[in-house]
């Protein structure tokens, strides 16, 4: 691995920057499963006993901030993905609580030069404190020349 | 037939082809739903003064297509991870179309893998994906 990526991610890697608190409308839930083109009543019905929100609905929450302070800037960063992680559902009614942090760091150099992956991941929790969601955004920055 | 149950289920078998809304009214209500109303997602002639070919659909829209796909074909999986490419715009009132394939089957775990692939009429892959998935055994 390149020493200055190695550098960067020794200084930043898994350390919290950024917290911040999600209310979990019910209407919005059901509205972003219907618009997915999801038919299950737990997904749909309020009043179903495993009333849920769909398993990609934690994609849409963003934290404050995409990336710690002084974070070095390589280019335009641009959305190379996005991985959702479900470890328990969460309910919608709830407030829940997004802790990001920067989970990997690499690069991929190809013959317009080297390209730097930034992956973010905020991890979900419940306000009894269980892990109930991460939510991973890759973002890859061309490194300027 | 939907699968219930893991031995339902058959290695390297096709889930039903899955053709999600991909209007420009269901993308810009999805955007508006979650703060994200730029015109890009909203308005054919304003995107492309952004330069685009027209409104997209949002990427965790489509990422959201992948999961109901999944559920359309197994109610009642539970989803354990689902990992999403963005390879090239999916452009609203343009027809797509999914299709999945299990690629493998973990007995021991009780789950599944499926690659996931968005694409257009012209059969150009717009976004592809993973997705591990639970179903009772």
């Amino acid at each position: 691995m390149d020493a200055d990526i190695e550098e960067i991610r020794g200084k930043f890697l898994n350390l919290d920057f950024d917290e911040k608190q999600f209310h979990v409308d019910p209407a919005v839930t059901t509205e972003y499963a219907r618009l997915c083109g999801e038919t299950a009543d737990r997904f749909l019905n309020e009043s179903h006993e495993d009333f849920q929100a769909p398993p990609t609905y934690v994609a849409s929450l963003s934290g404050s901030r995409m990336l710690p302070e002084n974070f070095p800037r390589f280019g335009i960063g641009m959305d190379a993905g996005k991985g959702i992680e479900c470890l328990q559902p969460v309910r919608p009614g709830t407030t829940i609580t997004g802790k990001t942090h920067l989970h990997d760091i690499y690069t991929k150099t190809g013959r317009s030069g080297r390209m730097i992956f930034v992956v973010t991941r905020i991890e979900f929790y419940d306000e009894a404190g269980n892990h109930l969601a991460n939510s991973d955004s890759r973002m890859v920055m061309r490194e300027k020349s | 037939m939907p699968i219930n149950t893991l031995s339902d289920v058959e290695f390297g078998e096709d889930l039903p082809t899955f053709v999600p809304d991909t209007s420009l009214a269901t993308g810009a209500n999805f955007a508006k739903l979650v703060g994200w109303d730029g015109p890009r997602f909203t308005d054919h002639e304003a995107a492309k003064k952004e330069g685009l070919a027209g409104a997209m659909i949002p990427g965790i829209l489509s990422q959201g297509y992948l999961i109901a796909m999944i559920h359309n074909w197994a109610p009642p999986a539970e989803i354990i991870t689902v990992d999403t490419v963005f390879r090239a715009p999916v452009m609203a009132d343009d027809a797509h179309t999914i299709t999945g394939v299990v690629t493998d089957i973990d007995e021991d775990a009780g789950t599944v893998e499926i690659d996931l692939t968005v694409s257009n009429e012209k059969s150009e892959t717009r976004v592809f994906g993973t997705a591990t998935v639970r179903l009772p055994t």
